[in-house]
């Protein structure tokens, strides 16, 4: 897997040279369709849009600093069952992780899809994204990102999502293809590399024009995860001191309202029916007044801090730190910090990293007879 | 140790093994602090998570989960999958300061009666040590 | 929906009402949301108990009954009964227990009594939420199949078919007997082991009930109690057992020959073969690794001179498939091979024999023709025999193998006898455990033979100016010793065979730790496993000597037949469900199920219990985070209920008296 190309740039800018670069790649007869974000209006929010003829990808914009959701769940559905037909999909490090997982869990399948990574600098929360875009064109505003990144940082009070701030993997693990936006001059080429056999013949096709290496990715890629580690360790600490006992917490959640948000927004939240959805939560009128007599009050709706504590429990194994969590919560609870602290001590719990491996199964679908000792106590 | 303190405390146990070790403990009259409220499962593997979480959040000071050595397990091995849910939960529960000896895992056999009956005595005087759960006051959970 | 729920507790005499204030809990239960009737009584296990439930039920019209009495492992099923006979669906009462766990571990009375509370209203909670469940009768198939052909598969096979119960008898070797065929004496009556399994061997043969398939395996196995499909594979033998008449004069002509696996590798057997002249079936096997014709192209030899035609190159595996009710499992044990313990030389100095090799040694038609000779064809002047090779040993078996005692004081005997008392013998041994009928006796008789026991482990055989020399500790006389013999006899560890993992899984059961698989219950269920209708013969769930194989196989025929026989079986309605509607098809708890009873289906995309094989464990349930996955009896709602009930802060909760009966019946 040798291969690195060029994606040359002209005078039209990174995001023309990469709607070439996939017009290109649509073209080889193995692929039907390709995945990708795509500014379908002007003013609104870039979607995740397949596209199967190349003319269509007149808006696309892999660059857009716009995170509407997790595409991973959109992948799941495009290949939950085989199409006989190949398409290639374009996603952020987080998305093929999250998809990853769930291919673990037979919520899709890779038989048939070309992951294409890009290399992810971060983006916006929605809000956020509609303030930064204002009047502008969707594309040009992307440019615009970029090229304030790599000027030192965003102006005008910016801040990327608070999942991006302390995402420690901005490089894509696991794809077949991997767009290298990390230490690339945006205004001359940008390097794309073949990550898998399937992705080495994809782009050995495409005749691009071979890019010498070079240590610059790497090296940003460096700085970056550090200044990334940095925060998410300083971020969890802030968390852990807020959330020290099951009352902080109650606090910290105090503003979920059950909505469930989080879970329909969370990729690796695969339930087709949330069990808190379920008639098993289907409390009875009198059992409401029961608890409530029980402590002389009872905050509704009820099961909020179970119902966080739950959703720890299914699915903080396989988060992948998206942020989508936080993104979807219409009262502001800071969900992805509080999700990722927790996982973090839950994957290390079971050595689980989830979405970089297949071969990894998810730590509650397997066991082994001589594990884990230290869990049992011996009170007798 | 806060020897006022009465500690609630839940035990989910499976039907062959510890909940048989507690039916002997009883017909051998071994006392035991009344702290105690057995819940028959058919098999440790069957405690989902929910049950542990349910059941502090609703007043219980500590949750015992107890079951059969490994190796006897009479559905093969649900003992050993409830080991990793019990691994699960002390890893998210003692971020939110709930102390690992809050939930416990253990093995009693069914012909260990007097084990059963130290267990849950030597439980409930590590959650008098403990002192109470904070939810206990809430209102909101 | 409201309920009228029963609420019924017993003082059990003093036994409950010693410390539990009862009359008090039965009017807290009355006070509790959809209690329609209270009462205590003396002893609610009796009839006059029993019938004022049923009483209740059919007057009051009760819908639900909570007793609280003694463990429900001691009558949740009376009562579940009794509420039957009043028309009421038996999962509709809840047993809880205020003695065992609440009134004769708990000293004092008000704690006693709150506790009872508890339990009480955990199942007056719990008891709400159930749902009526039915057992289902399914049929049972008549035929059983029984897996291996040794002495125990032979006699299962026998037993049922005695019955008139077909039996399809399946060996993987081409022919039957197993290990015992090698033997030659038997401990302790030393009656020769052809003599006692030769007639049962024809008998297979010769009885009509009894379909016997030689040089086959088992593939597949699905279904569950009662029906169970099998896929075998028939391995191609190249000689047609129809034809065949068993005269063996291929084997003569075969130019080919192979190191003789009946013969433990002591001498070599043609690639045409049979394991001796009495085999059953008698036509022989053409080894497709060995064969000329087979692996060249030329040859056919054993073509030219079978007189029947019955030699046939092109016959290809044919996999056939059976149904039957039951499967007895009798596929044996291996004999370890000591090679890897280094320290004893096996298979370094030729002198060093296993004891299955010793066995082929004595018999008669064994490659020295029953003789006990050295290699060099002498008759040797001293023998070592190791015990406990690879057993009682961590780090190869933890367990005793249970007959090497045994046999090697056999072959204690057998020396003396054959090379003559000046043959002197040596027993290097841990114990000596000599439990059976009759084999004290022998051990005994042994010792008045002029054999020398050592009690101490060998630290190692050496060679020493041709001589083999056993280095070792008496640890009774505290001295080290060097022993100088001719022969050494090791006297290895039987094990689980090596595709034992594979045979588990085919057939849905379990292995203990050391392998073996692992019986329903150690004590009161040695036959039966964890699967419903299939069950254990012989060797395959732990080392046997011969007596214990055959009785515990015979143990087996009879679960088998038990089940044949009725012709219908019961099945709990307590199994796992899966909502279609919630199931998002991850598959998790199909890997997660020890049973195989989960199916994928895949034109809905969700996973399928199949109710008939899953015994309600809950390993799915456990898991399953979208709830889809409930054990029935066990389901969330139940069990949330139950726990409320239990973590009700009793004391500033007790509500003011119900204004309904509060009759508090005595005897």
């Amino acid at each position: 897997m040798a291969t690195t190309a060029r994606i040359q740039i002209d005078g039209q800018g990174p995001v023309v040279a990469l709607q070439g670069f996939f017009r290109r790649l649509l073209e080889d007869e193995s692929l039907s369709g390709v995945m990708l974000p795509v500014h379908l209006f002007r003013h609104g929010m870039p979607m995740p849009t397949l596209v199967t003829r190349p003319d269509q990808l007149d808006r696309a914009d892999p660059l857009a600093p716009a995170f509407p959701m997790n595409s991973a769940k959109l992948v799941s559905r495009l290949t939950r069952g085989a199409t006989g037909e190949r398409i290639a999909v374009v996603m952020r490090p987080c998305e093929i992780r999250a998809f990853i997982e769930l291919v673990k869990l037979n919520q899709g399948s890779l038989e048939e899809v070309i992951l294409i990574g890009m290399d992810c600098p971060g983006a916006f929360d929605n809000a956020h994204y509609k303030e930064f875009l204002g009047d502008r064109e969707g594309m040009a505003a992307s440019v615009q990102f970029h090229a304030s990144l790599s000027n030192g940082g965003l102006a005008g009070g910016f801040e990327l999502a608070p999942a991006c701030r302390v995402c420690e993997y901005p490089s894509p693990h696991g794809a077949d293809m991997v767009i290298g936006l990390h230490g690339a001059d945006l205004g001359s080429a940008i390097p794309v590399m073949a990550t898998s056999a399937r992705g080495e013949a994809l782009l050995g096709a495409m005749g691009l024009p071979e890019e010498s290496p070079d240590d610059r990715r790497e090296k940003a890629l460096a700085a970056l995860t550090a200044t990334r580690v940095q925060a998410r360790d300083a971020m969890m600490e802030q968390v852990s001191a807020r959330t020290g006992t099951l009352e902080q917490l109650a606090e910290y959640l105090s503003g979920c309202v059950n909505c469930y948000n989080c879970r329909v927004a969370c990729p690796v939240c695969y339930c087709k029916e949330c069990v808190f959805n379920t008639d098993v939560f289907e409390h009875k009128p009198w059992q409401y007044l029961g608890w409530a007599k029980r402590k002389g009050s009872l905050k509704l709706p009820t099961d909020t801090v179970f119902y966080h504590l739950t959703r720890m429990a299914h699915m903080s194994t396989a988060c992948v730190g998206c942020g989508q969590c936080s993104n979807a919560c219409p009262n502001g609870v800071e969900v992805v910090e509080l999700f990722r602290t927790v996982a973090a001590r839950t994957q290390a719990g079971f050595d689980y990293l989830p979405g970089l491996s297949l071969d990894q199964a998810p730590p509650l679908t397997v066991f082994k007879e001589d594990e884990f000792q230290d869990t049992v106590s011996h009170l007798a | 140790m806060n020897q006022d303190f009465e500690p609630a405390i839940l035990a989910f146990v499976c039907n062959w093994c510890t909940y048989t070790a507690a039916d002997l403990a009883g017909t051998s009259r071994m006392t035991q602090q009344p702290n105690v409220r057995l819940v028959r499962m058919m098999c440790t593997g069957m405690v989902d998570p929910k049950y542990v979480i349910k059941s502090l959040l609703s007043g219980a000071d500590g949750v015992l989960i107890s079951g059969c050595h490994p190796g006897d397990c009479h559905y093969q091995n649900g003992n050993y999958k409830a080991r990793r849910r019990v691994r699960l939960l002390n890893e998210i529960l003692s971020q939110f300061g709930i102390d690992r000896r809050r939930v416990r895992l253990t093995w009693v056999g069914a012909s260990e009666g007097q084990e059963f009956a130290a267990t849950v005595n030597n439980f409930i005087n590590d959650l008098r040590e403990l002192g109470p759960l904070d939810s206990r006051g809430l209102a909101a959970l | 929906m409201a309920r009228k729920i029963g609420v019924y507790v017993c003082h059990c005499g003093s036994n409950i009402a010693g410390r539990v204030d009862c009359p008090e809990v039965a009017r807290f239960a009355g006070g509790l949301k959809n209690v329609a009737v209270s009462r205590d009584y003396q002893f609610m296990c009796s009839d006059p108990g029993q019938d004022m439930i049923i009483k209740d039920i059919r007057e009051r019209g009760l819908d639900r009954v909570v007793v609280a009495s003694c463990s429900p492992r001691l009558h949740e099923k009376t009562f579940q009964k009794a509420c039957a006979r009043a028309g009421l669906n038996p999962y509709l009462m809840q047993h809880c227990c205020i003695r065992e766990h609440c009134s004769w571990v708990t000293p004092d009375k008000d704690e006693a009594t709150l506790k009872a509370k508890h339990i009480v209203e955990a199942a007056v909670l719990r008891v709400g939420r159930h749902k009526e469940l039915h057992s289902r009768e399914v049929g049972v198939l008549p035929d059983v199949m029984v897996v291996g052909a040794g002495i125990a598969g032979i006699q299962a096979a026998l037993d049922i078919a005695k019955s008139g119960h077909r039996v399809i008898l399946v060996e993987k070797s081409p022919s039957i007997g197993g290990h015992m065929a090698q033997f030659d004496k038997t401990f302790p009556t030393l009656d020769c082991a052809a003599c006692i399994s030769t007639p049962k061997m024809v008998a297979v043969a010769q009885e009509p009930n009894i379909e016997l398939l030689t040089w086959t395996e088992v593939e597949d196995v699905s279904g569950f109690v009662g029906n169970y499909t099998v896929t075998v594979r028939r391995k191609a033998r190249y000689v047609r057992e129809d034809i065949c008449t068993g005269c063996g004069a291929c084997l003569e002509k075969c130019p080919t020959k192979v190191v003789s696996e009946f013969e433990e590798g002591l001498s070599t057997r043609r690639a045409i073969y049979r394991n001796s002249p009495q085999a059953v079936p008698s036509t022989p096997v053409i080894d497709r690794d060995h064969c000329k014709m087979l692996t060249k192209g030329k040859c056919g030899a054993c073509q030219k001179t079978c007189p029947t035609g019955a030699i046939d190159f092109t016959m290809q595996d044919r996999r056939e498939v059976y149904h039957v009710g039951s499967v007895v499992l009798a596929t044996g044990y291996d004999t370890m091979d000591p090679t890897p313990m280094r320290e004893y030389g096996f298979g370094r100095y030729p002198e060093v024999y296993t004891a299955l090799q010793f066995e082929r040694l004595n018999n008669a038609v064994g490659p020295t023709g029953g003789k006990i000779l050295m290699k060099s064809g002498e008759a040797p002047k001293s023998v070592a025999i190791i015990h406990c090779v690879g057993s009682r040993d961590r780090n190869y078996h933890e367990y005793c193998s249970r007959t090497c005692c045994m046999y090697a004081l056999k072959y204690d005997h057998l020396i003396k006898d054959k090379v003559g008392h000046g043959c002197e013998v040596y027993n290097f041994y841990i114990d000596m455990r000599c439990f059976g009928k009759g084999y004290e006796e022998f051990y005994r008789r042994v010792q008045d033979e002029g054999v020398t026991f050592v009690r101490g482990r060998p630290a190692e055989v050496v060679q020493e100016n041709g001589k083999l020399v056993v280095v070792g500790e008496d640890t009774l006389m505290g001295v080290h010793v060097r022993v100088p013999v001719d022969m050494v006899v090791l006297c290895t560890a039987m094990e689980a065979r090596p595709d034992s993992t594979d045979v588990a899984r085919i057939f849905g059961i379990a292995q203990g730790r050391d392998g073996f698989f692992l019986e329903e219950h150690p004590k009161l269920g040695p036959v039966s496993t964890a699967s419903d209708g299939i069950y254990l013969a012989g060797t395959c769930q732990g080392p046997k000597d011969i007596p214990d194989a055959v009785a515990h196989a015979s143990g087996g025929a009879a679960q088998a037949l038990a089940l044949a026989a009725r012709g219908v079986v019961s099945i709990s309605p307590t199994t796992s469900w899966i909502n279609p509607d919630i199931c998002v098809g991850c598959k998790v708890c199909i890997g997660l199920c020890p049973y195989s009873a989960i199916e994928f289906d895949e034109r809905r995309h969700i996973a399928v219990i199949n109710e008939a094989m899953c015994k309600g464990c809950g390993s799915c349930a456990g898991y399953c985070p979208s709830g889809a996955a409930q054990v029935k009896h066990f389901r969330q709602t139940q069990v949330f209920s139950e726990i409320d009930g239990m973590l009700d802060p009793l004391p500033d909760l007790l509500a003011p008296a119900a204004e309904i009966s509060q009759t508090t019946a005595q005897a």
